[in-house]
């Protein structure tokens, strides 16, 4: 252990680094879709409060806000091929990439639920009326009134949970996932230059990070534009 | 074939959890009371737009909200680890860094992640009072400190509760990652028992469900609170 801190070898780092970006990129992507669909689900038991369902949901978002993702990870990994085992589903052999998906997924689910509910209940009930009385069916009025402006209020908060995601999944290498971060551990581990490795990691999680969030920014630009944008 | 789950075994776990949650609540209250304390002084150098530091400030705060918090508590923990090494060995100190206790490393993390976030809540809560309110304060004839203490936080206060709740639920989560350095918390006390006969399923839940104990009560308590200034502003106004 000469020196402290050697900024050539963060450089000499990044081609192998970057060479497992896809696999965080693709972890964050299918949690995502996942995300978009639980949250969607739940707060639909929430907004029409659906006996039984909003109960659970209320229970499901409390709990996956209330934990640790590392706790959630480990407990989906260990817990769903015990319950699955007893109605005689082996999952043993999935790879474990699957299981820090779903755990990723189902966590920004909950989070979304509350997103989605919120925005929805924010649109102004005269909108609805309007739609009503401009004789709009209610599956009409949702879709072309309602949910379009939902979705430019939820926008924002969207954007900050899924760049949220994206630096939450550096916890999957303790699963073994070889992500940028698994492998900047094991850069570490085999050369002794963990602090360059793991500054490496930081600087592509940084670059991703931002670039995540001007992208949401500019889709939410867009989509005011064609939302609200012949307003003036 | 059923389900192979010992409930006994998850309430021993749940004991063990329970005894050392004094760890996992001192991991997020130190950094919060620091956060906040620095938190303030960030969010007002920004405000006030001071020169140089504000800039310096505003990429500190984007750092550390673009890098992973288990990155930066790695970073901290070998940077500390291998520049105490250095320095001792160059003053020719017998200490070694083996000879820190992890926990300092660890409060110094969070309090790294957790002061951007709170200094952010602050910032918003502070812009979130109206413009006018400062003018009219200066109007009467106040100082700008008097301004802030009597005029601004009152109203900040209220606003930026929510926030910081939701920040030191944030830092009670993410002091969970403390296992990376080998801090003896609330997860790894519940999987102490587990390593001999990896009922770790247990164990996990048993963490899961002390933790989530833990947020429901920060939760309550911020409610409360809200709700206590949310009277004392009625009185005021009435």
């Amino acid at each position: 252990m000469g020196e402290f801190f050697d900024a050539r070898l963060v450089c000499e780092y990044f081609p192998q680094l970057l060479s497992r970006l896809p696999i965080t990129l693709l972890l964050v992507a299918a949690a995502t879709v996942i995300g978009l669909a639980v949250g969607t689900v739940l707060a639909l038991f929430r907004l029409y409060k659906i006996p039984v369902f909003n109960q659970v949901a209320i229970f499901y978002i409390s709990f996956m806000r209330g934990t640790p993702i590392l706790v959630q990870m480990f407990v989906i990994y260990y817990g769903l091929p015990a319950v699955l085992m007893t109605i005689g589903i082996n999952i043993n052999r999935w790879d474990r990439l699957i299981f820090v998906i779903l755990t990723y997924g189902l966590n920004l689910g909950a989070f979304l639920a509350e997103i989605i509910r919120a925005a929805v209940a924010g649109v102004p009930v005269g909108q609805t009326e309007a739609a009503y009385s401009v004789g709009m069916t209610r599956m009409q009025t949702f879709f072309r009134i309602v949910a379009p402006q939902a979705l430019l209020a939820a926008m924002p908060s969207m954007g900050i949970n899924i760049v949220g995601l994206l630096q939450d999944s550096s916890i999957a290498f303790a699963l073994g996932i070889i992500d940028v971060m698994g492998k900047a551990r094991s850069i570490g581990a085999s050369t002794y230059h963990t602090l360059e490795a793991y500054v490496g990691a930081a600087i592509i999680f940084l670059v991703i990070s931002l670039l995540l969030e001007k992208g949401c920014s500019i889709i939410e630009k867009r989509l005011s534009m064609k939302i609200i944008g012949d307003r003036g | 074939m059923g389900l192979n789950f010992d409930i006994n075994f998850m309430f021993t776990a749940m004991q063990q959890a329970i005894k050392y949650s004094w760890v996992t609540m001192l991991l997020a209250v130190v950094p919060f009371v620091s956060g906040i304390t620095l938190g303030t002084v960030i969010a007002l150098i920004r405000i006030y737009n001071v020169r140089i530091l504000g800039r310096l400030l505003q990429l500190y705060i984007v750092i550390t909200k673009g890098t992973p918090v288990m990155l930066q508590i790695l970073i901290i923990y070998f940077a500390v680890i291998q520049g105490f090494d250095l320095f001792a060995q160059g003053v020719n100190l017998s200490i070694r860094s083996k000879d820190i206790n992890l926990i300092y490393i660890a409060f110094a993390a969070l309090a790294f992640f957790g002061t951007a976030n709170i200094s952010e809540s602050i910032r918003g809560a502070l812009a979130a009072v109206d413009c006018g309110q400062y003018e009219a304060a200066y109007s009467v004839g106040l100082t700008r400190q008097q301004a802030l203490r009597r005029i601004i936080l009152p109203q900040a206060l209220p606003v930026a509760l929510p926030m910081l709740c939701s920040n030191l639920i944030g830092l009670v989560k993410a002091s969970s990652l403390v296992f990376m350095i080998s801090v003896t918390d609330l997860m790894n006390a519940a999987l102490i028992p587990a390593n001999t006969n990896y009922k770790y399923l247990e164990a996990y839940i048993a963490a899961a469900i002390v933790y989530w104990i833990i947020n429901i009560v920060i939760e309550k308590i911020s409610f409360l609170l809200e709700r206590r200034l949310d009277a004392r502003k009625r009185e005021v106004l009435v």
